[in-house]
């Protein structure tokens, strides 16, 4: 009997129908394929992306050098000299994180008690010579600058989760 | 304990054995059961007033501090009941509410008592919604930072400075919500021992300076040492960042420096990476110096000792070692040197007489052990600042005092001391020569006793008076005492004549006589040989060379120097520069490097200092203590024990195949058996009448506390301490109303062929006729020897 | 030291103030002479017009042979040793429960609008300064104040308005 409709399903080209229908019905339905670089897709507030600094409105830096990141971080990315500066505050004078060592984990976000390190949603960027992984303090700072109003978006959205 | 019957406690429903006098604390820390606490400090009085220890005990109404209760027998305590759980509770919650709540900020986080204690007692979220109280910091000095917000008033700090620096500086001042801890007037902290207020401090309000900010507790390594700056071998905990030295602590032992460690150890580690520090060998070709593999710059030096001991014999080479230097670099030294027949070696630099060095000990010992000071009952102490000079011995003093001691001194210049001292003698080099022997004489008449033949005619010359006698019968009627001969009487230009005094007068009194030395490692210094009439373990030389002192007077041909800086450690520095500017061949191993050094060294070898290198130091109760290195040598240096042994093979020394500083150590412990055994008395040197007092002004010199060493002398914030900025001369009121000199005055300082000009302070404390110079430092080491003759001009 | 010392208090150390201090040391034991530490320094409060110098403290602590800090801590903790310069007429006002109940506080308003001045503040004539301070034990007099050595209880704004009339 198996023998019998296999024989049937063969000659009509059942499967390829089968296939064709599935096909067909992709046709109608809304595409959602992008044109990327163009186009984008959304990405979540929690997004861990390239890593910043960030400052305080009146514009000093927020990292105090506690080094919780540098402590929780399980690739051992991040490194900070620190030292006091001349108002006498705890400052760091190099923050390097390595993002050849870097996994996106997010921990040092979650460990910063200024809020001072995070991730941000920034994932398209390259490296074209060595050392340029290695994200100083000045790069970071930089970036968080500059992408301040997205990096607080992000943040207060996500606020009433955390 | 006084007592030493015991009863029974239960802690928890655990039977605890306990002694009668004895707190629930102390009895429930020895059984490892942890009760929470922040005001009570094992080596402190109890306060009792941060009421964070709460227990309960069984028909008590309310919560006891375990700290201030005493145990009775059959007592039933309970740390972890939920009346104590709540009394501990609610007390950190107070503790909290004006403690700031910025751990990461703080430099104790990570290694702070009250985060600990918070963890396991305080609450999520506090019920306080009020301001909190903010409190100005305090300037106490380049040492120890403030941030007295975070005080929490549990006044350990205060304690210290009362109970253990013996130097009440610190206190509560104010009351209530307002009390705060402080000096009142701004002033920094001047106890030598200061630095220990860091540990005691059980939150961030005190912490170090130095290294204020550069780490956290969890990323340092940590090696266990022995401090390199004075006789005692504090023992030492190196904590290192990233392969560099980042702070020094303090290594709990009950025998030798209990909890405590003095500044100078403390924070010496900042002169490790000074400029200065030698980073490769270099070799002065031709007038020009070039750096050089190890290779070339210890072929070279071979070539030179070889050279010279060929050429011109060996009592042409002359090899100085600082007394710094670990016991197996020592030895080795003491190896090569026997290897090419050099007998001209010594570490005695900061002497002059050694007239009686064949009746030295084998080993300078303090003749008990430095945990046996505590129970002494009379100590006399001669030519010894002991506070700036062994804050540690000082601290044991101070316990005996306060035991009951009878602590004398005689001294050429009247030093502060934090205990009382019963009897104080003061003299001119050669008053203190008749004040010994006055004394002497005093034991010697109480004892019935003959004055020995050699010194009969200064012990008649030398009437004693009533402060002798009541030194003498102090001593004869101690059950211990002790005769302490200091670093200045080491130093003293008849040091021979005081140390023959001071033997009659142990020996007649039935005390022990200890020696205070120079430097980390004099004792071992001697048992390894580095003295030019004895070899390893005091075994005679048939053949002595020359002392330090006949070295440095006449320019031999080469000379070796080790781990050491003429111009500030030797006897006498103008003298010494213009006889190694002289010798055709200086060969400096040397961790630092300065301009000077370049001026008379034909080779620099870069030796590490002693955080970078494994070795030994004896201390002066003769205990050999190991330590391996801390750090990684900065860049080509290299541990000295290494280049020494590399320079014996170059000069085909024999069995010169050690692996490891261990062996060095092992084959000198071979030949080192029994040490305090002594030597067999050889006829003393004969002694001179003192009778005329010293023509002109006599200098006197006390090594100033942080320009002991070549690292010391680089250790910024030391330097920037009021105790390391006081470079002035002291003369007294006579002097100055006889020059019509006043305070602060500028005074031109002549001795030898220098001329220095420096402020003058009045101090009665200093004998007619003195003028005493601060050693050790810059300024003054352009002049010449440590005692003798100067002159004072006004500017 | 010692002649370095006696010049520097030789001024404050006067010989009827020792004269004075010494006859509080001598109701104590001889080694433990820092108990007059308090009559000493309000012999040296008085001699001074009522309030501390530091160079008074110091003179104390010289004198009693005692660390500085700890003549320090005393001054400190006591409200009755002033360490900046009052008027001729301290009034220290109560603000303990009873008083405070009982109106303390407009007391104190009163005084602060009426002299121009407020707490710690000395007025411009010299003449008065006013104080806040702990309970004077006077409970039953409520609202109590002390002006100079002397109580004066149940007060009110016009009643402590005449007394400071006739203290002019």
């Amino acid at each position: 009997m198996s023998g019998l409709t296999h024989f049937i399903k063969s000659m009509t080209l059942w499967e390829l129908l089968k296939g064709m229908r599935l096909t067909g019905r992709y046709l109608f339905v809304r595409k959602i394929t992008i044109q990327y670089p163009e186009e984008k897709t959304p990405i979540s507030n929690r997004f861990r992306g390239l890593h910043a600094l960030r400052r305080y409105q009146n514009g000093e830096e927020r990292c105090i050098a506690c080094k919780l990141c540098e402590a929780v971080c399980p690739a051992l990315a991040i490194t900070i000299d620190s030292e006091e500066r001349e108002d006498g505050t705890r400052r760091t004078t190099r923050y390097d994180i390595d993002l050849f060592k870097c996994i996106f984990c997010g921990f040092c976000e979650e460990a910063c008690p200024v809020d001072s390190i995070v991730e941000t949603q920034i994932y398209e960027y390259h490296f074209e010579n060595r050392g340029e992984q290695i994200m100083t303090k000045e790069k970071l700072l930089a970036i968080g600058d500059k992408y301040e109003e997205q990096i607080a978006a992000a943040r207060t959205a996500d606020a009433r989760y955390r | 304990m006084s007592d030493n019957s015991t009863f029974e406690i239960e802690i928890n429903g655990v039977t605890l054995e306990a002694h009668p006098d004895e707190m629930v604390i102390q009895v429930a820390d020895r059984n490892g059961i942890n009760i929470p606490r922040f005001c009570y400090h094992e080596k402190l009085s109890i306060a009792a007033n941060c009421r964070m220890c709460l227990v309960e005990v069984e028909k008590a109404p309310k919560p006891l501090p375990a700290c201030a209760t005493p145990v009775m027998e059959g007592m039933k305590v309970y740390t972890d009941s939920p009346l104590a759980r709540g009394a501990q509770k609610g007390t950190m919650e107070f503790l909290l509410i004006n403690h700031p709540l910025d751990c990461p900020i703080c430099d104790q986080g990570g290694e702070c008592e009250l985060q600990d204690v918070a963890m396991g007692y305080g609450g999520d979220v506090s019920s306080y919604t009020e301001g909190k109280r903010v409190v100005m910091d305090k300037n106490l000095g380049p040492l120890i930072a403030t941030e007295m917000t975070r005080c929490i008033h549990c006044t350990r700090c205060v304690r210290f400075g009362q109970e253990i620096a013996g130097l009440r500086e610190m206190g509560a001042v104010g009351r209530g919500e307002h009390t705060l801890i402080g000096t009142y007037i701004e002033q920094a902290i001047s106890s030598e021992m200061s630095g220990n207020i860091i540990d005691v401090c059980p939150v961030g309000a005190l912490t170090a300076k130095p290294s204020r900010y550069s780490a956290r507790a969890w990323e340092l390594n940590q090696s266990n040492s022995v401090a390199a700056h004075d006789c005692v071998g504090s023992n030492i905990n190196i904590h290192t960042f990233r392969d560099q030295v980042n702070r020094v602590v303090p290594l709990d032992n009950e025998h030798i420096n209990e909890c405590w460690l003095s500044d100078r150890d403390r924070f010496s580690y900042e002169g490790l990476m000074h400029q200065d520090r030698l980073g490769e060998p270099a070799v002065l070709d031709h007038g020009e110096w070039t750096r050089q593999d190890w290779q070339i710059a210890l072929a070279r030096t071979a070539e030179i000792l070889q050279t010279a001991v060929a050429e011109h014999g060996e009592d042409q080479v002359g090899i100085l070692v600082s007394p710094n230097a670990t016991l197996e670099e020592m030895y080795l030294l003491f190896r090569i040197a026997d290897h090419l027949g050099i007998s001209n070696i010594d570490h005695r630099l900061r002497q002059t007489d050694f007239s009686d060095q064949d009746n030295a000990p084998v080993s300078p010992s303090l003749g008990v052990a430095i945990a046996e000071l505590d129970e002494q009952n009379a100590v006399l102490m001669i030519g010894s600042n002991i506070c700036k000079e062994q804050p540690i011995i000082a601290h044991r003093l101070r316990k005996a005092s306060l035991n009951g001691a009878s602590i004398m001194s005689l001294n050429m210049r009247d030093y502060d001391t934090h205990f009382e001292q019963d009897e104080k003698l003061l003299g001119c080099p050669s008053g203190v020569i008749n004040h010994l022997a006055a004394v002497t004489r005093a034991v010697l008449e109480l004892n019935n006793q003959q004055a020995p033949s050699d010194l009969s005619d200064i012990l008649a010359h030398n009437e004693p008076g009533d402060e002798h006698k009541r030194i003498a019968t102090k001593l004869m009627d101690a059950e211990q005492g002790s005769v302490i001969l200091g670093v200045q009487a080491i130093s003293h230009p008849h040091y021979s004549v005081l140390e023959v005094l001071a033997t009659q007068l142990a020996e007649t009194a039935g005390v022990t006589l200890g020696y205070l030395t120079d430097g980390a490692n004099t004792a071992g210094a001697c048992q390894a040989g580095i003295l030019p009439h004895r070899k390893t373990a005091g075994e005679d030389r048939a053949d002595p060379g020359m002392d330090a002192g006949q070295m440095l007077s006449g320019t031999l041909k080469a000379y070796v120097l080790f781990n050491l800086e003429p111009e500030y450690d030797c006897w006498n520095a103008e003298q010494t520069i213009k006889v190694l500017t002289a010798a055709e061949h200086v060969v400096c191993l040397t961790p630092y490097v300065t301009d000077t050094m370049r001026g008379y060294a034909d080779v620099l070898l870069p030796v590490t200092p002693y955080t970078e290198t494994s070795g030994t130091f004896v201390n002066i109760e003769g205990n050999w203590q190991s330590f391996q290195g801390a750090v990684s040598a900065h860049a080509e240096s290299r541990p000295g024990w290494k280049v020494l042994r590399v320079l014996g093979n170059l000069l085909d020394l024999s069995a010169c195949d050690y692996m490891s500083s261990e062996q060095v150590r092992e084959e000198l412990a071979s030949h080192v058996i029994d040490v305090a055994a002594g030597k067999p008395p050889v006829d003393r040197v004969p002694v001179k009448l003192f009778d005329q007092p010293d023509a002109g002004l006599q200098r006197l010199t006390g090594i100033s506390i942080y320009g002991v060493d070549n690292i010391t002398r680089r250790a910024d914030s030391l330097q920037k301490t009021p105790v390391a900025q006081d470079q002035m001369i002291r003369i007294n009121s006579k002097l100055a109303g006889k020059m019509q000199l006043r305070d602060m005055d500028r005074v031109f300082v002549k001795q030898a062929n220098n001329r220095i000009r420096m402020e003058l302070v009045i101090d009665d404390g200093v004998p007619d006729q003195c003028v005493w110079i601060p050693g050790g430092t810059e300024h003054t080491a352009q002049l010449g020897d440590l005692f003798g003759d100067i002159e004072l001009e006004a500017d | 030291m010692s002649s370095e010392q006696q010049k520097r208090f030789g001024n404050v150390l006067t010989a009827p103030v020792c004269a004075e201090i010494d006859k509080w040391v001598a109701n104590y034991p001889p080694e433990q002479k820092q108990s007059a530490v308090m009559s000493a320094l309000r012999i040296m409060q008085e001699e001074n017009g009522g309030w501390l110098t530091n160079e008074l403290m110091d003179a104390v602590a010289y004198y009693l042979d005692m660390p500085r800090i700890a003549v320090y801590e005393v001054a400190t903790f006591y409200s009755m040793y002033e360490h900046q310069p009052v008027g001729q007429n301290k009034i220290c006002i109560c603000n303990s429960i009873s008083c405070m109940l009982n109106g303390s506080g407009k007391l104190l308003d009163y005084l602060q609008e009426n002299l121009g001045v407020s707490l710690g503040e000395v007025t411009k004539d010299g003449k008065f300064s006013i104080k806040e301070v702990e309970c004077l034990g006077a409970c039953v007099g409520a609202p109590a104040a002390m002006i100079g050595k002397q109580y004066y209880e149940h007060l009110t704004p016009e009643i402590l308005d005449k007394i400071l009339q006739d203290l002019d």
